[in-house]
């Protein structure tokens, strides 16, 4: 527990303002339809993520946490979302999820139905501490199963990856929520982890492109027996 | 650090030293280096196994060998018996395999290396004292034994397939024992032996009973006991020879002890009166064995398969007394059930000497003719007098005749199931007849089979272009079997020797005192009437043959014997194809079981081109199935493709399908969570 | 090692090895008679044996020692439970050796190593006939043990010696139902394992029909007069366990001179006259079809395992 350098309601109150850009981001990217939306929407996901971490380190006072706050800044809104763009420009003429496997009304319903679902979960880590962290680690959980789904019904490869990406911003804030402090070590295996992800799939959409044409997922059906 | 613990790090130092020999020593070396160390540990381990079984024990506790639980090996009078006899078939099979190596091509360093891990796993398997150290020991058995099976697969097709069923059943059975042992362990304070007896007090008799049965199961299967035998007519084939006689010999005694282990020793305090019915199961199943193995090996043709099905015969009789030891036990009883458990472990002692040297002959024979089938082979006594030696002492021993080995072990049994008609209820006077008779059926269709593999294997005229070439083996190999041998030798002979120290470990594991008393070279039972001389009776025969041929030498005539031909008929010379073959001796045994055989017989006729009425050629064909390979195995086996059909449907290629079903399952975990809270 | 003891085994050595050949001679004389034919006399067996020795032995090409060894052991185990079992004394110097499974797997050893002999002729008739005989030793075992487990059941014990004993002091148990059934059981095994009608005929020419005589064609001069000794000598030593297991009185328990006289003739005279019953009845009856046998053997293993069970719920 560390020191309480503000007041318990005002922190209270900043970290739900926190959690909710975390949640009212991720319900945009299940609704806008163009790619360039989707990843500057993820970008700001990433800076309200930086935020959370930075208000838990200054009610925390430590200083490492407030350094992974901005590397997560620089990473998760600066370094993804550049790397997103890049692959976007890349990506040839399709710049809009045309035909999601669910439509956007049905999608928006799925996403409240899993805010519940992450509600009720939580209700024993809630529970079981009574302080404002853990208030909002049902939002964070409900950012995982939205990323999950955002993950299972897009078509194009780069709206599955910005679904991984995620579920990735939404383990880390449960992380950070839950722990006094996940350190350093962990958050870098993580984002080290995604990169790589990241780099891997650039790499594969780019064969798959050219050995397929654009990258309609539902259009690959080899993976079978 | 007393005898036991010596000798004991010995073989298991040895074994080590061995293997990384095979991995080092260059080719030519290869075979000779990992041979002679095999066999030093093989001694080293017998000599262990003695000492345990005169009353030494000794232990030994490696808390970080293993995370969790540690290793505990345990030594007693029990595992020594196991010890001994591994060691013993070590010794002898260590020397046969650098001639056999070398002549088969086997003497490549993978090989060479996991052999002496096998004869290790065997050695550590009876001396481990608790659950983890158990499996662990059992796993590193069954993995390096898969590896050894499987060693000649780029030379036949038939080895692969054989290597797959023994790799499934054996981790079937290892699964088994997994979830009785874990049943078991959770019941107690930990997974150590001393820890599980204490438990076993405590036990439900559904819990105990279930632990039996599942444990049961598991070491059943490697036993080779029906109906999880299907395993060992195919592995033992396709194996090398040197490789078949461990498995045969040293291997399938270890699904025995974990029998005995866990029936008598670990769950010796649960509830009696629910345990007559496990020991009554086991008996079936081992009459079962003995009956079906024998039956199978009676009517077959390929000589390694024969040796294998005799080796579920073999161990359905051990079972048949394990069984009964067991009834007589919770009867209480306890002379007789020292008896019947001193006859098994006799028996199993006796199996181990004659079914090496069996299957190191069948190796010879089959290495110098290359030839598999008993039909294709004959006549080896001119090329082979060494082989054919052996394969006839061991022939004799198998078949349960004086003066061999099994003999004394099958009259013991005998016994134990004869005297215990009075004692026992309703239940005893039903079971013990048909045990009886089921011994005997047993020994009666030994005698047809093992008349069958001598006679037509090595003697008469050669069948085969291959079996007229043939020549004896190297020496070594003359020299390993030379050793099973002169085991069985003494057995026979001397089985006074090796009684009172297997009495007496059959006493304790039963709670009784020693069941049997030697009196010079009489094994007189104690409690009941009955002994038996072994040797006298040797000497008598000797004798009688002493007397018969002095009393034909001073009445028949002085002439030299003359050679002539042999009656024919008058038709001309006779033709190798006119020889009665195995397939046609087993004939009218095979029309005496047909119901339990259902041999399939084709027929086909190729006519002529010009006419239908003039006949070409004519191929006969027939095999006798296993019917219980029919009637169990296919069935499940036809169930478990059909699901993997059905399964292929939930892969359809789609991405978005393989996520989605992630997807659901989390959603779906997260809301049993919530339901069930 | 008394001296009855001593002296049985002599006695019954002798009297086995001189007289089987004529009980053998008798039993074809009377069934000459009774078929209306003038028969060879009691002594043609010996005389053929004479005649047999004198003769050049013959070692067929191709076959191996077990073929020169088989007569011998055959020989020597028929000495060996000749010597051991009960037929003039109880008390025998070779008790350890005196059990009953122990002399009934004598007895199989023999048969196996003519079996083998007859497979290591190499020719067609040898190997069936071995076969043949190997079939039938397989489903003769069962009835067999269970027969002796029947007779062993009232006295508690196997001991040849003590199943006599048991039976001198307790005449009434001869009649009961486990001896009647037990004794049933081994008329029909004695049948099969020495080779007579129904189940082998010992006399026949057609080498299709045979079951032992096809095993021992390829044998000749000195080695057919052991076979053939061995043949009498084996039905005499089944007769004789056969007579003394289910009715041993005439067998002498002390040494007194006139005792084992008298148990002499009482021996052979139960015997001579087995035999004589037993040819008689072969004079009504044909030889089964092999294939017909195992249903004569099931039926005698259900007999055996009826007297087991009478044993136990009649006790």
């Amino acid at each position: 527990m560390g020191a309480g350098h503000m007041s318990e309601q005002l922190y209270g109150q900043l970290l739900d303002i926190a959690a909710g850009a975390l949640l009212l981001t991720a319900v945009l990217i299940l609704w806008r339809r163009e790619l360039a939306a989707i990843i500057t929407v993820f970008a700001l996901q990433g800076i309200a993520l930086a935020v959370l971490v930075g208000l838990i380190a200054v009610e925390e006072g430590s200083a490492e946490l407030g350094l992974v706050a901005v590397g997560v800044l620089v990473l998760r809104a600066g370094v993804l979302p550049g790397l997103l763009r890049r692959a976007l420009a890349g990506a040839g003429a399709t710049r809009r999820e045309t035909r999601p496997l669910v439509n956007v009304v049905s999608s928006l319903l799925a996403a409240a139905g899993l805010t519940l679902l992450a509600y009720a979960v939580s209700q024993p880590l809630v529970a079981l501490d009574p302080a404002p962290a853990a208030h909002a680690v049902p939002v964070a959980m409900a950012v995982v199963l939205i990323g999950f789904f955002v993950l299972v019904t897009r078509r194009l490869a780069l709206s599955q990856l910005v679904g991984f990406l995620l579920m990735d911003n939404g383990i880390t804030a449960v992380g950070f929520l839950t722990t006094a402090g996940i350190g350093v070590v962990v958050e870098l295996g993580i984002s080290l982890d995604v990169l790589l992800v990241v780099l891997v799939l650039q790499i594969l959409k780019t064969r798959i492109r050219e050995a397929f044409g654009d990258t309609d997922i539902d259009d690959l059906r080899e993976l079978h027996d | 650090m007393n005898l036991v613990l010596a000798a004991l790090w010995t073989a298991v130092g040895v074994g080590g030293l061995s293997a990384v020999a095979g991995l080092l020593t260059p080719g030519r070396f290869r075979p000779a280096a990992v041979g002679v160390s095999v066999t030093v540990s093989g001694a080293a381990a017998l000599v262990a196994g003695v000492a345990a079984m005169t009353g030494q024990s000794a232990a030994v506790v490696l808390p970080d060998l293993l995370p969790l639980s540690g290793v505990l090996f345990t030594v007693d009078a029990l595992g020594g018996v196991f010890l001994a006899i591994t060691g013993g078939v070590a010794v002898a099979v260590g020397i046969y395999g650098i001639g056999y190596c070398r002549q088969h091509g086997l003497d490549g360093r993978g090989v060479q290396a996991v052999l002496p891990l096998f004869v290790t796993a065997m050695v550590l398997v009876p001396v481990a004292g608790s659950v983890g150290t158990l499996l662990l020991c059992w796993e590193l058995m069954a993995l390096t034994s898969l590896l050894l099976v499987i060693a000649e697969h780029q030379g036949r097709p038939a080895v692969a397939q054989a290597g797959r069923w023994y790799a499934v059943m054996t981790h079937l059975g290892m699964v088994a024992i997994l979830i009785g042992l874990l049943v078991f362990a959770a019941n107690a304070v930990d997974g150590s032996f001393p820890a599980l007896r204490e438990a076993a007090g405590g036990l439900s008799p559904t819990v105990a009973g279930l632990i039996f049965v599942a444990t049961g199961i598991g070491f059943g299967s490697k036993a080779g006991i029906v109906p999880l035998h299907a395993w060992l007519p195919r592995a033992h084939p396709e194996a090398p020879s040197n490789v078949s006689a461990l498995m045969s010999a040293a291997m399938v005694n270890l699904g025995v002890y974990g029998i005995i282990r866990v029936g008598f020793d670990l769950l010796g305090g649960a509830a009696d009166g629910a345990a007559t019915w496990w020991w009554l199961l086991v008996l079936t199943l081992g009459a079962a064995s003995a009956i079906y193995g024998i039956l199978q090996a009676a009517i077959g043709t390929n000589l390694k398969r024969l040796l294998g099905y005799s080796t579920t015969e073999n161990m359905g009789l051990v079972l048949v007394g394990v069984g009964a030891a067991g009834m007589f036990a919770t009867s209480g009883d306890l002379p007789l059930a020292g008896l019947a458990m001193a006859a098994a472990l006799l028996h199993l002692v006796n199996h181990a000497a004659f079914k090496t040297l069996l299957f190191q002959s069948a190796g010879s024979a089959l290495a110098a003719t290359g030839r598999r089938d008993l039909d294709d082979l004959g006549g080896l006594r001119a090329g082979m007098p060494g082989t054919t030696a052996a394969f006839g002492l061991g022939a004799l021993a198998a078949s349960a005749l004086p003066p061999g080995a099994a003999f004394v072990s099958e009259w013991l049994l005998l016994q134990a199931l004869i005297h215990g008609l009075p004692t026992a209820g309703t239940s005893a006077a039903i079971v013990m007849p048909l045990a009886v008779a089921a011994v005997a059926l047993t020994a009666g269709l030994a005698v047809a089979t093992f008349v069958k593999a001598f006679g037509i294997g090595f003697l008469a005229r050669p069948r085969s272009p291959e079996a007229a070439r043939a020549a004896e083996s190297p020496a070594s190999m003359l020299t390993g079997m030379g050793l099973a041998a002169a085991a069985c030798v003494g057995l026979a002979l001397l089985p006074t020797l090796v009684l009172p120290t297997i009495g007496a470990v059959a006493g304790a594991t039963v709670g009784a005192t020693d069941p049997l008393q030697i009196d010079g070279m009489t094994i007189r039972l104690v409690g009941v009437a009955g002994s038996l001389s072994p040797l006298m009776l040797t000497i008598t025969l000797v004798i009688g043959l002493a007397a018969t041929l002095a009393g034909v030498r001073a009445q028949a005539t002085r002439r030299a014997a003359r050679a002539a031909r042999l009656w024919d008929c008058g038709a001309g010379p006779l033709s190798a194809r006119m020889e009665y073959t195995a397939t046609s001796f087993a004939e009218p045994l095979q029309r005496v079981f047909d119901d339990v055989l259902r041999a399939e017989q084709d027929v086909d006729v190729t006519h002529h081109e010009e006419s239908s009425y003039l006949v070409q050629t004519i191929e006969y064909r027939r095999r006798v199935p296993d019917r219980i390979e029919r009637r169990l195995y296919e069935p499940v086996l036809t169930a478990m493709a059909a699901w993997g059909r059905a399964g292929r449907r939930l892969a359809p290629g789609s991405v978005h399908r393989y996520l989605g079903y992630g997807f659901y399952a989390l959603c779906g975990l997260l809301i049993l969570l919530v339901v069930t809270r | 090692m008394t001296g009855l003891g001593v002296a049985g085994v002599v006695l019954q050595l002798l009297i086995v090895v001189a007289l089987s050949p004529l009980l053998t001679g008798m039993m074809r004389q009377l069934r000459a008679r009774m078929e209306g034919r003038a028969g060879a006399g009691v002594g043609q067996p010996w005389r053929d044996l004479r005649k047999l020795m004198r003769k050049r032995p013959i070692a067929p090409h191709g076959t191996t020692e077990v073929f020169r060894t088989a007569p011998l052991v055959l020989v020597a185990t028929c000495l060996v439970v000749a010597a051991v079992a009960p037929f003039v004394t109880a008390a025998s110097p070779l008790d350890p050796v005196a059990d009953l499974f122990a002399v009934v797997a004598l007895l199989t050893l023999g048969t196996v190593a003519l079996a083998l002999a007859g497979i290591d002729t190499g020719t067609a008739f040898g190997g069936m006939g071995a076969s043949r005989e190997a079939t039938i030793i397989a489903l003769v075992e069962p009835t067999l043990l269970v027969a002796i487990f029947a007779l062993s059941v009232p006295v508690g014990s196997t001991n040849l010696g003590a199943i006599v004993t048991s039976t001198l002091h307790d005449p009434a148990q001869v009649f009961s139902p486990v001896s009647l059934l037990a004794a049933v059981a081994l008329i029909v095994v004695i049948i099969a394992e020495t080779g007579r009608l129904p189940v082998d005929n010992p006399s026949t020419h057609l080498e299709l029909t045979m079951v032992h005589e096809a095993m021992i064609l390829e044998y000749s001069g000195p080695d057919l007069a052991m076979v053939e000794l061995a043949s009498s000598m084996r039905l005499t030593v089944f007769l004789g366990l056969l007579a003394n297991l289910f009715v041993p009185w005439g067998i002498a328990t002390t040494g007194q001179p006139l005792l084992v006289a008298a148990a002499v003739l009482a021996f052979v005279a139960k015997v001579a006259l087995l035999g004589a019953l037993l040819a008689v009845g072969e004079v009504f009856l044909a030889k089964l079809r092999l294939f017909r046998v195992p249903e004569l053997l099931a039926g005698s293993f259900v007999l055996g395992l009826l007297a087991v069970g009478a044993s136990f719920f009649l006790a």
